[in-house]
C-alpha cells in the first residue's frame, strides 16, 4: 500500500431538490493500493457519494479527484471499474453478449470477457440471459464488468446485497482476491462485519457526514485487558498506581484497562497479591459493530 | 465514437423491441395490400373503390407510404420510447456512462443506431410493399412495371424522416419521463390524438387566420409530405420543401433537447 491518494473529496456535498441534504462536506482520501470500507447505515450517503465519484451525480458544492481526474472525465472513467447499487445490464442479453457490449463500450479488447467471466466463476453460465440470472449471478456478472478495464480503482457499492450467507462469503473472497496488489478497492457496505475482515481502512458516513477515517485498527482502538475482581474499587486503585489514571475506565462492573494483553500475568500476580479475588481477565477488544453504533449515534439492537 | 456505435449496434441489433416492431410493420403492409386486393376483387363490399391497377408495382410507393403514415409512426414512438426509457428502467444508463465515453458521444452513438434502425424499418415496409405489388400483378398476369429508383428514392427518404422524427419523439419523451410505459402512452396519445385536435381547433380560430400554427405541427407536415409524394384527392397547403425542413428542424430539435437531457441530468 503506498500514501499516494487515489479519491480525494474536499468539502462534497449535494442537497437534492426540496432542500434534502444528502451528503455533507464529506472530505474523503482513499490511498493507491487500499481496501478501503465506506460504512454506513442506510441512507446515510453512501451511494451518493460513490455515484458523484464517478460522475453520475453532480456535487452541489465541493470538489474530488478521483484517478487523478475530475469525476466522469473519460480519461478517469477509463481507469475505474464500478458497480453502483445494483447491477444494470440487458436482461434479452446473455451474460457474456452484456459483457461484450461493455467491452465495446469502454474499447477493451473482447478477449477480456473470457478473461473476468473465469476470475467471477460465472464462465459455464454466461450464455444464459441476465433475465434468468439469480441475485448472485447478477452480482458476480456485476463486478465482472467492473474488471473489464483492469481498472486501478474498484468501486463496489454494497455487492453483497441481496445475496445468501455462501453467496455473500464468496463474494467476499472474490474481493479479497481482486484487491490483492496495486490496485484500490473502494468498498461501501453496511454489513460491519464484511468490511472488518475486508478492509485496511474504513470511512464512516452518518446522515451525510464523514464522521471518522481511519484504519480499522485506529478505529477499534488500542489494545486493551478488562479485568473483574473483588473488591473492585481496590483493585482499580492498584492498576491506576501500576498504569496511572489515564489507562482506566470502568464499565459493565468491570475494569478496562489500556495495556498490552500479555501484561495480564503480572496484573493477576499483583492482584491476588494483596488478597483481590480475580474473576475474570482478558484481553479486550471493542468491536467494529460497537464503534460504528458509537459515531453513528444508531442504537444497537433496534 | 466507433466504440459507443459498435457497443450500441451490438446491443440492439437483436433487440426483441425493434425485431417485433419490424415484423410488425412488415405485416401492417401485407393486411393492407391483401385488404385492398380483396376490395378491388370485390368492390360491392368495399366503402370506395380501390383500382386494382393501383396496387401493381407502379405503385407500391405510394401503398408503402400510406402504411408508413402514421402506423409505422407510431410504431417509432413506441421504439424511440422504449430505446431511451429502458436504460433508466434497467439501470444500464448508469452502466453505460461509467464506461468512459462522454455523455455527448454516447447520445450521439445511440441517436446515429436508432436512426439506423429506422432505416432498416423503412427498407422493410418498403421490400415487403413491392413483393407484395409483384405478388398481385403476377396474379392478376401483370407485367411488372416498377417506379423509377428516383421516386423510390424519394418515397424511402420521406418515410425514414417521419419515422425519424416521430422516433425522436419517442426517444425525448423516454429521456424526460425516464421510464418506457408512461413514455409510449404519451407519445401515443399526441400523436394519435391531441395534435389532431390542437390543429382543427388552431385551424377554426377566426376563419383559419392563425392556420400557419396549425402548418407547424408534426403530423401536418408529415401528412403534407406524403400528399406531395403519393397524389391525394386533396393537394396538401404545404409544400414537399416546407415539410421536409419543418420536419428536419423537430428532428434536430428533439435530439438537441434529448441530448441535453442526458448531458445535464443526474443519473440516480
Amino acid at each position: 500500500m503506498q500514501n499516494i491518494t487515489i479519491v480525494e473529496t474536499h468539502g462534497l456535498t449535494k442537497r437534492y431538490g426540496g432542500g434534502v441534504l444528502a451528503v455533507d462536506s464529506v472530505d474523503m482520501s482513499v490511498r493507491r493500493g487500499e481496501v478501503y470500507g465506506f460504512l454506513g447505515p442506510n441512507g446515510a450517503g453512501k451511494t451518493t457519494t460513490l455515484r458523484m465519484l464517478v460522475g453520475l451525480i453532480r456535487p452541489t458544492s465541493g470538489t474530488a479527484v478521483v484517478a487523478g481526474h475530475q469525476p466522469g472525465e473519460p480519461a478517469g472513467l477509463a481507469r475505474i471499474g464500478s458497480l453502483i447499487e445494483s447491477p444494470g445490464f440487458y436482461p434479452y442479453l446473455s451474460g457474456r453478449e452484456n459483457l461484450r457490449v461493455v467491452a465495446d463500450l469502454a474499447s477493451v479488447d473482447q478477449k477480456r470477457v473470457d478473461e473476468v467471466l473465469d476470475i467471477v466463476e460465472l464462465a459455464s453460465r454466461a450464455g444464459r440471459k441476465f433475465g434468468t440470472y439469480s441475485t448472485g449471478m447478477k452480482q458476480r456478472l456485476g463486478v465482472a464488468a467492473a474488471l473489464l478495464k483492469d481498472p486501478d480503482l474498484l468501486i463496489l457499492d454494497e455487492p453483497t446485497n441481496g445475496l445468501d450467507p455462501q453467496g455473500m462469503a464468496e463474494m467476499r473472497k472474490l474481493i479479497k482476491d481482486i484487491g490483492q496488489g496495486d490496485r484500490t478497492v473502494l468498498l461501501s457496505s453496511h454489513l460491519l462485519g464484511e468490511v472488518e475482515q475486508i478492509c485496511d481502512r474504513v470511512g464512516v458516513i452518518s446522515n451525510g457526514h464523514l464522521v471518522k477515517q481511519s484504519t480499522v485498527q485506529e478505529l477499534l482502538g488500542e489494545e486493551g485487558v478488562l479485568v473483574r475482581a473483588h473488591p473492585i474499587d481496590q483493585a482499580q486503585e492498584l492498576l491506576t498506581k501500576m498504569f496511572g489514571p489515564a489507562a482506566i475506565s470502568r464499565q459493565d462492573g468491570a475494569i478496562r484497562l489500556k495495556t498490552k494483553p500479555q501484561n495480564s500475568l503480572e496484573i493477576n500476580r499483583r492482584l491476588t497479591a494483596v488478597g483481590i479475588g480475580v474473576s475474570e481477565l482478558r484481553p479486550f477488544e471493542r468491536s467494529l459493530e460497537e464503534v460504528f453504533f458509537q459515531l453513528t449515534g444508531e442504537k444497537q439492537g433496534s | 465514437m466507433i466504440a459507443t456505435i459498435k457497443s450500441e449496434w451490438r446491443k440492439n441489433r437483436f433487440r426483441p423491441a425493434f425485431l417485433v416492431g419490424t415484423g410488425l410493420i412488415a405485416g401492417i403492409t401485407v393486411l393492407v395490400y391483401g385488404g385492398s386486393w380483396y376490395q378491388a376483387l370485390n368492390p360491392g363490399t368495399a366503402e370506395r373503390a380501390v383500382s386494382l391497377a393501383s396496387l401493381y408495382p407502379a405503385h407500391f410507393v405510394n401503398n408503402v407510404l400510406g402504411a408508413g403514415w402514421p402506423l409505422g409512426a407510431a410504431m417509432a414512438i413506441v421504439l424511440g420510447a422504449v430505446f431511451a426509457g429502458s436504460e433508466y428502467s434497467w439501470g444500464t444508463l448508469k452502466t453505460v456512462l461509467t464506461q468512459g465515453p462522454g455523455r455527448v458521444t454516447t447520445w450521439v452513438g445511440r441517436v446515429i443506431v436508432f436512426m439506423a434502425w429506422m432505416g432498416i424499418m423503412a427498407a422493410v415496409l418498403f421490400v415487403v410493399g413491392a413483393a407484395c405489388s409483384a405478388v398481385i400483378a403476377s396474379f392478376e398476369g401483370q407485367a411488372l412495371v416498377w417506379p423509377t429508383v428516383a421516386d423510390v428514392a424519394k418515397g424511402f427518404g420521406a418515410i425514414w424522416l417521419i419515422l425519424a422524427v416521430n422516433g425522436a419523439i419517442g426517444l425525448t419523451l423516454g429521456m424526460l419521463i425516464r421510464q418506457s410505459a408512461a413514455a409510449v402512452g404519451v407519445g401515443l396519445v399526441y400523436v394519435l390524438s391531441v395534435e389532431i385536435i390542437a390543429v382543427r381547433f388552431i385551424d377554426s380560430i377566426n376563419n383559419g387566420a392563425y392556420k400557419w400554427i396549425g402548418d407547424l405541427f408534426a403530423g401536418q407536415n408529415a401528412t403534407a409530405l406524403i400528399g406531395n409524394i403519393a397524389p391525394q384527392p386533396v393537394a396538401p397547403t404545404i409544400s414537399a420543401e416546407q415539410a421536409m425542413v419543418v420536419l428536419a428542424a423537430y428532428l434536430l430539435g428533439l435530439v438537441v433537447v434529448a441530448g441535453g437531457l442526458l448531458r445535464l441530468r443526474d443519473v440516480t
